[in-house]
């Protein structure tokens, strides 16, 4: 749902250029703050890199499609935004080498699940104290995922509205548009909360085992022992 | 996926088309060119030339018939949505719409299954900041060990009974096993990273310039670009009745 499998020459070029010279920009910026960052730290982002690879090849059937989970989330929260961001860059950019989406879109499909990635670490960091690391990740997880959803929903109603054929007062458009407007609440809705319901319980599943076997990888929460926090649970 | 991934990455290095031989940079160029001809171009006769060119392109190397099945037919689904979206009456921007993701796909499908992964990740690490072009390698080599681990511990979930039980219950035991794949997958990039370190890693992974060297063959390529450039010039303005 927050990715955009989107091929090339589908998006009007307005669309794609703003969000690969933005995507560019971020880039830039976030590898001027993780320069100083050591080899440990490149092997943990490019094993999350890999799972988030290796998880959205797992099919997840809801109604008639397939969902592609992305752990965008989990990934945020474990490496902090930047490094969320890049780590984004990166799984798109091979996904659209094997044609997974075109090259025009590895800037758009950086930015809407590089946003969820760069948002989870804050949430995180604000209710693990209150709840524990587990259903802060889900949490993180679940409002990530809306975001990134809603930016998706955005870019595609952009794109639609920005490309010059569309339809007007054709009847025809009319009649589509209606069951559009349907099928959003009747079907894209629900599916949506099931995604995101099914990425939350990954996250909190994920977050549950990390807070027993390798407390260190979690962020260190502010102001509090971290042994106790993940005790707390 | 596990089987697509190995596929073309077994392709790409077995192949022996003289495509195979043509430099990594002269491949990377002509599929931009393929690509910026099909998402700014109108017109239905170089749409059409481009299309048979890919498709030409795809067999000339010797992929799999499946392979560019799929790379030909996996964007149509997508790019169907978007046409419904946009249905103004016209029968001819369909068309347009299906054809330009079709020919981006099945010319990326051409490069990576004549292109070995070091020499199509280098040139993009030259342009990428460090951190960005180690993680792009590092991420490609661990996606297989990764996903043959997880396919390998869903059958072991799946025998002892873990995906059975409410979807919550399911969910919360798949996440477990991410964690698992989370741990292994950081151990074995950091045991890596260590060994490249020890090794003499220089700071910037395949420092060599080996998709710079030409080739023979890259006259083919030189070709097939302008080719397609003659088509767009020729058959620029060309919409059928």
């Amino acid at each position: 749902m927050s990715h955009l499998h989107i091929p090339d020459g589908v998006l009007p070029p307005i669309v794609w250029i703003i969000g690969a010279v933005l995507a560019g920009l971020l880039l830039i910026l976030s590898a001027r703050s993780t320069r100083h960052l050591g080899p440990q730290r490149i092997a943990f982002q490019s094993a999350l890199g890999g799972i988030m690879l290796a998880v959205m090849a797992i099919p997840v059937p809801i109604t008639a499609f397939d969902y592609c989970m992305t752990l965008s989330g989990p990934v945020g929260v474990l490496l902090g935004g930047w490094g969320g961001f890049q780590v984004s860059f990166v799984v798109t950019l091979i996904l659209a080498l094997m044609g997974q989406g075109g090259f025009t879109v590895v800037g758009l499909n950086t930015l809407v699940l590089g946003l969820g990635a760069v948002l989870s670490r804050s949430i995180y960091l604000m209710s693990a104290q209150r709840w524990g690391p587990a259903h802060a990740m889900a949490l993180a997880t679940a409002i990530s995922q809306l975001v990134s959803t809603l930016v998706w929903v955005l870019t595609l109603w952009l794109s639609v509205r920005l490309t010059p054929r569309i339809a007007g007062q054709h009847e025809m458009a009319e009649g589509l548009r209606f069951l559009q407007g349907g099928l959003l609440l009747t079907v894209l809705v629900p599916m949506l909360v099931g995604a995101i319901a099914l990425e939350s319980l990954l996250a909190y599943g994920l977050a549950r085992f990390l807070s027993r076997v390798r407390p260190d990888l979690l962020p260190a929460l502010p102001g509090l022992d971290h042994a106790r926090a993940t005790a707390g649970l | 996926m596990i089987n697509t991934f190995a596929q073309i990455d077994y392709l790409a290095s077995a192949g022996r088309s003289p495509w195979h031989r043509a430099s990594a940079i002269s491949k990377m160029g002509l599929t931009l060119l393929f690509v910026v001809l099909a998402v700014f171009t109108a017109s239905w006769g170089t749409l059409l030339g481009l299309l048979a060119t890919s498709l030409l392109l795809c067999f000339s190397a010797r992929l799999p018939v499946a392979l560019i099945g799929a790379a030909a037919a996996t964007p149509v689904l997508f790019s169907a949505v978007f046409v419904f979206a946009h249905w103004t009456g016209d029968r001819v921007e369909p068309f347009v719409l299906l054809m330009r993701p079709m020919i981006s796909s099945l010319t990326a499908m051409w490069l990576v299954g004549t292109t070995p992964y070091p020499d199509l990740f280098a040139p993009l690490s030259r342009v990428l900041p460090r951190v960005v072009g180690d993680s792009l390698f590092l991420t490609y080599r661990a996606v297989f060990a990764l996903l043959e681990r997880m396919e390998r511990l869903w059958k072991a979930l799946s025998l002892r009974g873990a995906m059975t039980g409410s979807p919550a219950r399911r969910a919360g035991m798949m996440g477990e096993a991410v964690g698992t794949l989370v741990l292994s997958g950081f151990d074995r990039s950091h045991r890596l990273y260590q060994t490249m370190l020890l090794r003499g890693h220089s700071g910037r992974i395949c420092g060599c310039r080996h998709y710079l060297a030409p080739t023979r063959e890259d006259r083919w390529v030189l070709a097939t670009a302008l080719w397609v450039v003659a088509l767009a010039v020729v058959l620029g303005g060309w919409r059928p009745a």
